[in-house]
């Protein structure tokens, strides 16, 4: 008899898969969310019965979060997907049945072959993959192996409302990385913007709550603007409550306030280190030398525009009005001063319901703790010393304005020059000088020709190759962030464009391949993302039967998770390490057991179809590409090797030859000190960071220019250079609909997955908040909601979600506060079925509810809130054990 | 030697870390959380406060609940270590009554994490909690004995936690109650319990 999960029998859980080592502490890394820490295992007679942090790896130095505790009960959670499975019911749907039939793997991948060479013989670009940024190195051996020795490039992830979008570009062009992180070394003000960094969710979560942690005891400030009282709020010295979506007006007054009343401008960083005494024209762009296309600075001795590179940083007009070429012209800086004179406090009160004061005396306060003009000597070399950083994530980000405010905020820590030197914001590790022995894995900004920073965003060539292969030749190219950061983060942009019908999309979906994520709990509203891939062959290799397979999957793959399977090199090279002072580390992801049941790493599944599919030869060309492998350690297309051996070549490659896949086995992890040249790096760096991003003024006219000669209803209004404020669509009131809804994030949750595990459920209906919706205790009582009512909150266009209601004062009167991705319906996932709220269902997935610059969803919407009279009938959700 | 813990409330970020490392390492049962945690408001917006308690055994050094047990189940260790033998206990719950910090488990059934199957880890790790009786934190005895600290302090992410002889005026506990104002929860109970806590705002 099968059940639901395919798996023959509960008691197959026993003695299925134990090896006989008899005391073990086994060293890894983790896997269940995107910071992939150190771990060590101990394994018993076969049996995993603890997982710690491992002390020799800087990623996390041995404390772990509740979720990394907790992945003793994801390996042997018996609701696991054990066996591959296959549709028998011919529809599909949400809440429909799929009727898996256990099949065998053999079976499982000859249909799954046979359908990847039908396609790939019409056109390979009918392939689209997806999957979680949790598993990144599988994910990347997907994306950046499979992928394109089949000849796609549709890639996306499906962490949609996760995702980092606009902070990712910006990490890019102004810190050389792909995510940022504050010096809690040095830091002494901390001005969070929907954030959590150290204190909630955030990058290098595990090593970040101890130097935060550190901070805040020797006195740092931290200051957090937030609608909900996040982790991070609890934990502030002040926090800041405001109106969603805001955030962007609430930075600019800072900054007016910084540049126009308290002049705590840096301007030896600005003239050295950014393009703020470019020159730009009434036509937006930089004005270029005629003759070397160079861009101008003004000579304030010599009275011209001269290229930059012939100006000293001195002499150098940061302010102005010029004429040249008998064109008016400004320096940037000019051009952002004078446009966010505006943002008076007065006027940032308008709109964020922060009281003008308060934001004054927050500018301030920043200002000063940023000490222009201070210095620091470490390591023999005297540094600026800016002991002071704003950093933002989803909260501020996470709405269709996201590209202004995303530059609203960053500028606030370029103005005062605290920007990758001690003390202030610094970009994920973008400098590596590589192993002592073997300078591997290194890389460093470039320069480009007008100056500005280059980076190669792609850890590997092959990431940087993946742009060149065929592009979808959709009807209109949006700036897509393939363009922009070499690896496929284009999260809700596919589809939303596939669900309309006013582009054409010559290589529709016609077969689907997904790794781990739950699209369609994860993207936005779940309909949605049905409609999008409906009519495809949908193969997903998951741990779990989830809503995503159930709905839409033809076959299931049995993925090994990450205890059960190895993966070389398992860590990004940048955002993955904490930033700061410290150590490198690279680590192994190794079975600490032998994988249970019929599960497979899903990478060697690959292999194997396109072992089948013909085409193993150029995924092994391509991983010696995506690993720099080079003789004597680059693969022979043409030999076998197992994975295991690939491996053993890459860590050869990297970190000398004695340090091979059996020294990493045993030592799990190497380590060396970061040198201060890397780490506080922009006082070295020949490259300017861009605070105006001309480049964007270019994407806008070529989009704005394709959109109208085919007719298509895309506004590039808000391809802006510089930072702005306009409302997102749930700022704007509605009538009846008098409230913002949005979403938080708690430390022992990721996305959906974690939901399912009981010990993070426990935690989950032991605390008074995140199984509920919690609203103002005075909003509510005004609508004749009391606590633990069943509430629905629905938007303008009728979808909604319910759950019960939980009063607080930690909300602004306005909003709504939902935890994570609750609410799972799948009958794959019990544990997790019914708990907490499903916010995504309050999400549009459209071109009109994202900002086009950066992909970023809306993520909070504009809704009313009532009590559900009756209860008869109403999927009522768990909720907690309460305060 | 007074075994006694401290828990810095300014640096907690109420992540429960503590609680699902407990729960790890000690392989207990649903619904038994040695180490938990209090979420606390108070305040009207916008100036509200929330605040993060964790709750364990206070290993009191006058502990109610060894007075009342009337097998002598629960022990009080010369090192102030508070626990229970469990092969003595016969599962009466007067201690539970007796606590006045709510850090005992009765074990009434056969609880596991899914359903009634219980899975390897389970396996292995209930073998050592009998049923019908009392539980509670021991301050990982075990792990002291192989020198290592409780888990809940030694995986704290924030480092919110220090555990060390109160007895010892050169311990870093000793040292954190005496300079940073350590108090006891309920300390006019008299139960003179052994975990102290620093402010959040000081």
């Amino acid at each position: 008899m099968t059940s639901l999960n395919g798996n023959a029998t509960q008691a197959e859980v026993q003695g299925s898969g134990r090896t006989e080592s008899d005391d073990a502490w086994i060293p890894s890394t983790c896997s269940i969310c995107y910071n992939q820490c150190g771990i060590r295992c101990h394994v018993v007679d076969g049996t995993l019965i603890k997982i710690e942090g491992n002390p020799d790896s800087p990623l996390g130095r041995g404390r772990l979060c509740a979720r990394g505790l907790s992945g003793i009960q994801l390996l042997y959670d018996p609701n696991r997907v054990n066996y591959p499975l296959r549709r028998t019911n011919p529809e599909k749907g949400i809440g429909v049945d799929p009727g898996w039939e256990r099949i065998s793997w053999d079976e499982a991948l000859e249909t799954i072959t046979d359908k990847l060479t039908e396609v790939r013989a019409k056109d390979p670009q009918k392939l689209h993959v997806t999957g979680t940024v949790t598993s990144l190195a599988p994910l990347g051996a997907l994306t950046g192996i499979f992928a394109p020795a089949f000849g796609t490039a549709n890639t996306f992830i499906s962490d949609g409302h996760q995702c980092g979008n606009a902070e990712h570009i910006l990490a890019r062009t102004l810190h050389a990385s792909v995510t940022t992180n504050p010096d809690a070394r040095y830091c002494d003000y901390l001005l969070l913007f929907g954030c959590q960094v150290g204190m909630g969710t955030y990058y290098a979560l595990t090593t970040m709550a101890q130097d935060i942690a550190d901070a805040r005891a020797r006195g740092m400030k931290v200051v957090v603007v937030d609608p909900y009282m996040s982790a991070a709020a609890e934990k502030a010295d002040e926090w800041v409550p405001i109106k969603p979506g805001s955030d962007g007006a609430l930075a600019c007054a800072i900054l007016n306030l910084l540049i126009n009343e308290q002049r705590d401008i840096d301007c030896g960083y600005l003239t050295h280190h950014t393009d703020a005494p470019y020159l730009v024209g009434a036509d937006g762009h930089y004005v270029r030398d005629p003759e070397n296309g160079k861009p101008l600075v003004w000579s304030t001795s010599a009275g011209e525009g001269r290229p930059f590179d012939l100006v000293d940083a001195e002499d150098a007009a940061l302010e102005g009005s010029f004429e040249w070429d008998g064109q008016p012209c400004h320096p940037v800086f000019q051009l952002l001063s004078t446009k966010m004179a505006r943002w008076t406090p007065e006027a940032a009160e308008e709109v964020t319901s922060v009281p003008a004061e308060t934001i004054r005396r927050i500018a301030r306060e920043f200002g000063e703790a940023a000490r222009i003009g201070a210095t620091i000597t470490l390591g023999g070399e005297e540094l600026p010393l800016r002991p002071a950083a704003t950093l933002y994530f989803k909260g501020a980000h996470g709405h269709d304005n996201a590209w202004p405010t995303s530059m609203a905020i960053e500028l606030i820590n370029e103005i005062v020059g605290a920007s990758n030197v001690p003390g202030g914001l610094l970009g994920t590790n973008p400098v590596a000088f590589g192993h002592p022995e073997t300078q591997l894995p290194r890389w460093a900004p470039g320069v480009d020709g007008d100056g500005l920073q280059t980076t190669v965003l792609g850890e590997t060539e092959t990431e940087r190759g993946t742009r060149e292969w065929p592009r979808p030749p959709e009807g209109v190219e949006l700036p897509n962030m393939r363009d922009l950061i070499s690896w496929p983060i284009t999260t809700c942009a596919t589809p939303a464009m596939l669900n309309d019908d006013r582009f054409t999309f010559d290589n529709r979906p016609e077969v689907l391949i997904n790794y781990g994520a739950n699209l369609l709990m994860s993207v936005a509203r779940p309909e949605a993302s049905f409609e999008a891939f409906k009519d495809a062959f949908v193969i997903s290799s998951n741990l779990y039967s989830d809503e995503t397979a159930e709905a839409l999957a033809d076959i299931v793959l049995p993925d090994a998770c990450y205890l059960e399977r190895f993966d070389p090199v398992p860590n990004s090279l940048r955002h993955h390490h904490p930033v700061g002072l410290g150590k490198w580390g690279h680590q192994i992801r190794q079975p600490v057991v032998e994988p249970l049941f019929e599960r497979r790493h899903f990478t060697e599944v690959m292999r194997d179809v396109g072992a089948r599919l013909g085409i193993l030869d150029v995924m092994q060309a391509l991983v010696n590409v995506h690993y720099g492998l080079t003789p004597p350690h680059a693969l022979e297309p043409r030999e076998e090797y197992s994975w295991e051996e690939i491996g053993d070549r890459i860590y050869r490659a990297w970190f000398g030859e004695e340090r091979g896949l059996d020294w990493f086995k045993e030592h799990g992890v190497v380590t060396w000190p970061k040198q201060v040249e890397e780490v506080y790096w922009k006082p070295f760096a020949e490259g300017r960071a861009p605070i105006y991003n001309e480049w964007l003024v270019d994407v806008g006219e070529d989009v704005q220019r394709i959109a109208d000669e085919q007719s298509l209803p895309i506004s590039t209004e808000g391809f802006v250079p510089l930072p702005d404020w306009w409302p997102c669509q749930a700022y704007e009131p509605q009538p009846g609909y008098d409230m913002q809804a949005i979403y938080y994030r708690v430390a022992w949750h990721t996305f959906s997955m974690t939901y399912e595990i009981p010990w993070l459920d426990e935690v989950s209906r032991g605390e008074p908040y995140s199984y509920f919706i919690c609203i103002n205790t005075a909003t509510a009582r005004d609508k004749g909601i009391e606590d633990n009512d069943l509430i629905r909150v629905e938007v303008p266009d009728g979808a909604s979600t319910t759950g019960r209601a939980r009063l607080t004062e930690g909300v602004h009167p306005e909003v709504i506060a939902i935890a994570n991705n609750g609410g799972h319906w799948a009958k794959g996932m019990p544990i997790a079925e019914g708990k907490g709220v499903f916010f995504n269902q309050l999400q549009t997935m459209d071109l009109e509810h994202m900002d086009l610059v950066s992909l970023t969803i809306d993520c909070d919407a504009r809704v009313r809130v009532s009590k559900v009279e009756s209860e008869v009938g109403e999927p009522v959700a768990a909720a907690g054990g309460g305060s | 030697m007074r075994l006694g813990m401290v828990i810095d409330l300014k640096r907690c970020i109420g992540c429960y870390g503590c609680q699902v490392a407990c729960k790890t390492e000690n392989g207990t049962r649903p619904g038994t959380t040695y180490a938990r945690l209090l979420k606390i408001e108070s305040g009207t917006f916008p100036n509200v406060r929330r605040t993060t308690l964790p709750l364990l055994c206070m290993h009191c050094a006058e502990p109610p609940c060894v007075d009342v047990c009337p097998t002598g189940a629960s022990q009080k260790r010369e090192d102030g270590i508070v626990f229970v033998d469990t092969e003595v206990c016969v599962g009466c719950r007067a201690c539970m009554m007796a606590c006045p910090y709510g850090a005992r488990y009765y074990q009434d059934e056969k609880h596991a994490y899914f359903g009634e199957t219980l899975t390897p880890y389970e396996e292995a790790r209930y073998v050592d909690h009998l049923e019908g009786v009392v539980e509670k934190c021991d301050f990982c005895r075990h792990r002291l004995e192989d020198g290592l600290e409780p888990a809940c302090v030694a995986n704290c992410m924030a480092r919110a936690r220090i555990f060390g002889d109160l007895d010892d005026p050169e311990s870093e506990v000793s040292r954190l109650v005496r300079d940073e104002a350590g108090f006891q929860l309920n300390p006019e109970l008299g139960t003179d319990p052994s975990v102290f806590y620093l402010a959040a705002e000081r």
